[in-house]
């Protein structure tokens, strides 16, 4: 028939092939999709990624058949599912164990990238995917939080919400447009049931296809940061250095898959409150809007970026607004800002200056919180290393990365503790040391002997 | 930027000219049994899950029902499992006027199965003959039949009615041990719980017999 | 005599537990009881007698007991308290309106009590309780005429007294205490309780004390052979509390041996698969 399509399978394939990309598809992103063939350990986690998403879908949807999003019933309705629903106890510790493992992988998939440079261009859009996943997946679990209607739940909501009320003049009013209510009640679970069950998890799915496409396009990078696809090519074209994605990267993440399965099962069988980092034990005290537990604290995941907030004092804002003066200074006298920049970057910081003194430090912890994160989103613009991959860094660039892993961790340590002078000052100077890592990166990436980057990948034969 | 040098004898990575390499073969055929394992064993207890939790088998849990006390031609009902369980004293008369209905019912002896169990295949469809256990709800589409005791003709039932159910969804009618008449919408007799008389005799539990514990 | 009086110094030792350098009493590790069931039945039968008077354990099914090893008749016929159905839940007929009426605060419902009083990489809910219930003294100048060195002040009063036996108090501390003049001075206080209740504190001024804040509690029971017995009922009660926050914890561990048993499998298998392919890359 004039018109019709040629494929080369045949039969119902072929019948598919015609009306529907599905043999090219698979070939454009699997089985004729070449990576790097150089890939290490943190290339697991991208995979790790998308399978804890998918159980996290598929044990949400068996919990939602027998949760009751009433603040009357929500509690007890977590305790029936682990009780009375048969194998229900498994499917809930599988969700709380995911949720916890999601942000494991999640940040060592990101720290892959910041080791390697998988950010820089051409990859900024799938690093810019990446950051909005990391932001939809913090309101995913902080929404997930509030739904077992324990202590933590409650107050961690109420805390969080009045978070917005800092902002001046409209924070009060949208705190209440937030909550649904003056304080966190029935009306606000309702809500962050919906957002946590469908909105968000709607949002990730489309991210992550976004962030793979996106991916795709470009090609992977790899650990020595070499463009695969700059360097020689095959009698095919295909690039020397790479290797079809499907069979050998599938089977490859499949030994990911089996490795990562141990572990989670370990933690679900053996110890699914992790010490009560996984499961809070606060949260085994039903919701009582007249009581706050003595020691509240986020869930671990949110714990280095708590700190920050709680850093942020009065006290503390007179650090960053010094910090705003200098930088503006040197940025008029040093800096190589073009044109109107010149003045204008300047001039906003002082103004930023002025702004942290005059607006509560309450604002301005929420700000230094959110701006951690935010500031990733530009990590593509703020490195301007010759390099792309750490390998080929001066060994000092190594040193720095180091610092900056110790004292994330560090600042995630001091956000489970209860708040003291020596905590409050360990906690200002790592968030000194964050935002740093960021902020100045344009000039530290530059400094330093960089080593001679290869034209082809290290690769050593299996 | 980009230097192209397409080496014609060098083909990548991988030679595609390589033999088929048969250790493939059996790894992935173990790792497919092995994921298949794998896959049939995290099924099971999602699917599982579907199953009535304890919640719902306690409530489905067997009722105890005094019988002593209910005079001859009064029925009283219960709850069982959501449904209407009806139980009956029935009089001398009304179990002499069963054998009549025989050649009007669709299934007189009770043989069609699911409905009737072992203990109640009898002239009467019950374990005494004057007290009649059954299910309540019409076999044909679900709705709950009207008793219809007084004899004689009535509108909507025929001038030798011996007394029984009529259900007013579609017009099935029933006699007074629960068996269904021909040429009605309803196909089968209504249903007989699982139930056992207590030692003594006053008190019937509905949701146990000698098959069904509880 | 001299057996007597030397069982009651070894007992009254047992007993004496310092506190915590900050924030409460230092809890006692309970005994791990959790996979014997007779301990279990024990706990059970303590549960239904003592607790559930006041306490309801409302996602708690009777019928669940028959994990620890009972029969759905014997359920009926020991334990049945609040129901008259062995499916029931252990639901009680006091509201928590009335409760908090009544008691000033509603007695929480105790269904996963020894998960909610667990501390972060610390003692578990189980030691908490245990050391709870073994911490009550008379105290006359309370509500209730009882008080807890765990939860100083506390609003239950001690139902398992008639198990526990008569017993005295005697708490030391030294503490940094504000002066009439408005200086600090370390004072020590020595509170005793005796077997009714009735206290005699005695206060003084230590002028040359030169060490750390000490809290010190020493309770002496009048029959150390009802007080070994006692520990040992209230380490079931504590164990059964432990069992009925997660009913499934045995099974759980049991699976999870074959479950990571097959992984490993899986991950050989996953391992040489992936050998085979990569094998021939260059």
């Amino acid at each position: 028939m004039a018109g019709e399509k040629t494929v080369d399978t045949t039969g119902l394939l072929g019948w598919i092939d015609k009306r529907f990309p599905l043999t090219s598809m698979v070939k454009e992103h699997m089985s004729e999709y070449y990576a790097p063939k150089n890939f290490n350990f943190w290339y697991f986690f991208g995979s790790l990624a998308m399978l804890v998403l998918v159980i996290q879908i598929v044990t949400g949807i068996f919990l939602v058949m027998n949760y009751k999003p009433d603040a009357k019933l929500a509690f007890e309705s977590v305790e029936y599912i682990m009780r009375e629903v048969p194998w229900g106890w498994l499917i809930r510790y599988m969700h709380s164990t995911g949720a916890s493992m999601f942000f494991v992988v999640v940040y060592l998939h990101m720290l892959r990238g910041l080791f390697y440079g998988s950010y820089r261009k051409p990859r900024e859009l799938v690093w810019i995917f990446g950051v909005a996943i990391f932001l939809s997946l913090m309101g995913e679990a902080f929404f997930g939080y509030l739904l077992p209607w324990g202590q933590m739940s409650y107050w961690g909501a109420q805390v969080i919400v009045n978070l917005f009320s800092a902002i001046p003049f409209i924070g009060p009013e949208l705190a209440i447009w937030i909550r649904g209510d003056y304080v966190v009640s029935d009306a606000t679970l309702n809500r962050f049931f919906a957002f946590h069950v469908i909105a968000i998890p709607l949002v990730l799915i489309g991210l992550v296809v976004a962030h793979i496409i996106a991916l795709h396009e470009v090609g992977s990078n790899n650990p020595d940061g070499v463009e695969i696809k700059q360097g020689p090519k095959d009698r095919y074209g295909r690039p020397m250095d790479g290797i079809p994605f499907h069979p050998y990267y599938s089977v490859h993440d499949l030994v990911g898959v089996a490795g990562f399965l141990i572990v989670f099962a370990a933690i679900i069988f053996f110890g699914p409150e992790m010490g009560g980092y996984f499961l809070e034990y606060n949260n085994f005290i039903p919701a009582d809007p007249l009581k706050t537990p003595p020691h509240i604290a986020p869930v671990w995941y949110f714990t280095p970026f708590y700190s920050m907030l709680r850093a942020t004092t009065a006290d503390f804002t007179w650090v960053l607004a010094g910090a705003a003066v200098l930088a503006a200074i040197v940025l008029f006298i040093k800096g190589n800002l073009k044109g109107v920049w010149r003045i204008a970057v300047p001039v906003i910081l002082l103004l930023v200056a002025v702004l942290l003194r005059t607006i509560d430090a309450k604002f301005w912890g929420v700000v230094a919180m959110g701006g951690a994160v935010v500031i990733l989103f530009f990590l593509p613009w703020l490195d301007h290393s010759p390099v792309k991959s750490i390998r080929y860094r001066p060994t000092w660039h190594k040193y720095l990365y180091a610092i900056f892993i110790v004292n994330f961790l560090v600042l995630g340590y001091l956000g489970t503790q209860a708040p003291n002078p020596t905590f409050n000052l360990m906690s200002q100077i790592g968030t000194v040391i964050y935002l740093a890592f960021f902020l100045v990166m344009p000039v530290w990436s530059r400094i330093g002997t960089f080593k001679q980057v290869p034209d082809r990948v290290t690769f050593h034969a299996h | 930027m980009s230097q192209i040098t397409t080496q014609l004898d060098d083909s990548g990575a991988v030679d595609p000219n390589l033999p088929p390499d048969p250790s493939r073969r059996t790894w992935v055929a173990s790792a497919c049994a092995v994921g298949g394992v794998a896959g049939v064993a995290t099924a099971v207890p999602f699917v599982a899950s579907f199953a009535p939790s304890e919640k719902a088998r306690a409530a489905g849990a067997p009722v105890e029902v005094e019988v002593a006390s209910i005079a001859p031609g009064e029925m009283r009902t219960v709850e069982w499992r959501g449904k209407p369980v009806w139980i009956m004293h029935r009089t001398t008369a009304q179990l002499a006027g069963l054998k009549d209905n025989d050649p009007l019912l669709a299934d007189p002896n009770s043989d069609r199965p699911g409905f009737t169990p072992e203990y109640a295949k009898n002239e009467y469809r019950s374990r005494k003959p004057e007290l009649f256990v059954c299910v309540g709800i019409c076999t044909h589409l679900g709705c709950s039949p009207t008793p219809a005791f007084a004899t004689g003709p009535q509108p909507g039932l025929p001038a030798d009615w011996e007394g029984g159910f009529f259900c007013p969804c579609h017009g099935s009618t029933f006699d007074l041990a629960g068996r269904v008449f021909s040429n009605k919408p309803a196909p089968d007799n209504l249903e007989v719980p699982p139930y056992t008389f207590s030692a003594d005799g006053t008190h019937i539990t509905i949701g146990v017999d000698e098959n069904t514990k509880a | 005599m001299i057996k007597k009086l030397l069982g009651t110094i070894a007992l009254s030792l047992t007993c004496a537990i310092a506190f915590a350098a900050e924030g409460g009493y230092k809890l006692e590790h309970a005994p791990n009881r959790i996979n014997d069931m007779a301990s279990l039945q024990n706990g059970a039968k303590l549960f239904v007698n003592y607790c559930l008077g006041c306490h309801s354990a409302n996602s708690m099914r009777y019928n669940k007991l028959t994990e620890i090893g009972l029969t759905d008749d014997q359920i009926k016929k020991n334990l049945l308290f609040t129901s008259d159905k062995v499916g029931d839940l252990m639901h009680i007929a006091m509201t928590p309106e009335d409760a908090k009426k009544w008691f000033g605060a509603a007695p929480p419902d105790l269904s996963v009590i020894a998960r909610a009083k667990s501390t972060t990489m610390g003692p578990s809910g189980v030691d908490y309780v245990y050391t709870f219930l073994r911490t009550f003294y008379r105290d006359t100048s309370k509500a209730t005429g009882w008080n807890n060195l765990v939860f100083p002040s506390v609003g239950m009063p001690n139902a398992l007294w008639q198990l526990q036996g008569e017993r005295s108090l005697e708490r030391t501390t030294i503490h940094s205490a504000a002066q009439a003049d408005g200086s600090s001075q370390w004072e020590r206080t020595v509170a005793k309780y005796d077997g009714q209740g009735y206290s005699e504190i005695k206060k003084e001024v230590l002028k040359d004390y030169d060490g750390s804040p000490v809290d010190k509690a020493i309770l002496t029971p009048a029959d150390p052979r009802l007080q070994a017995t006692f520990d040992n009922n209230v380490a079931d009660l504590s164990n059964f509390l432990g069992w009925m926050a997660e009913p499934m914890q045995l099974q759980r561990k049991e699976m999870g041996v074959w479950v990571l048993l097959f992984l490993a499998l899986f991950l050989l298998v996953a391992w040489r698969l992936n050998a085979t392919y990569w094998k021939h890359v260059k």
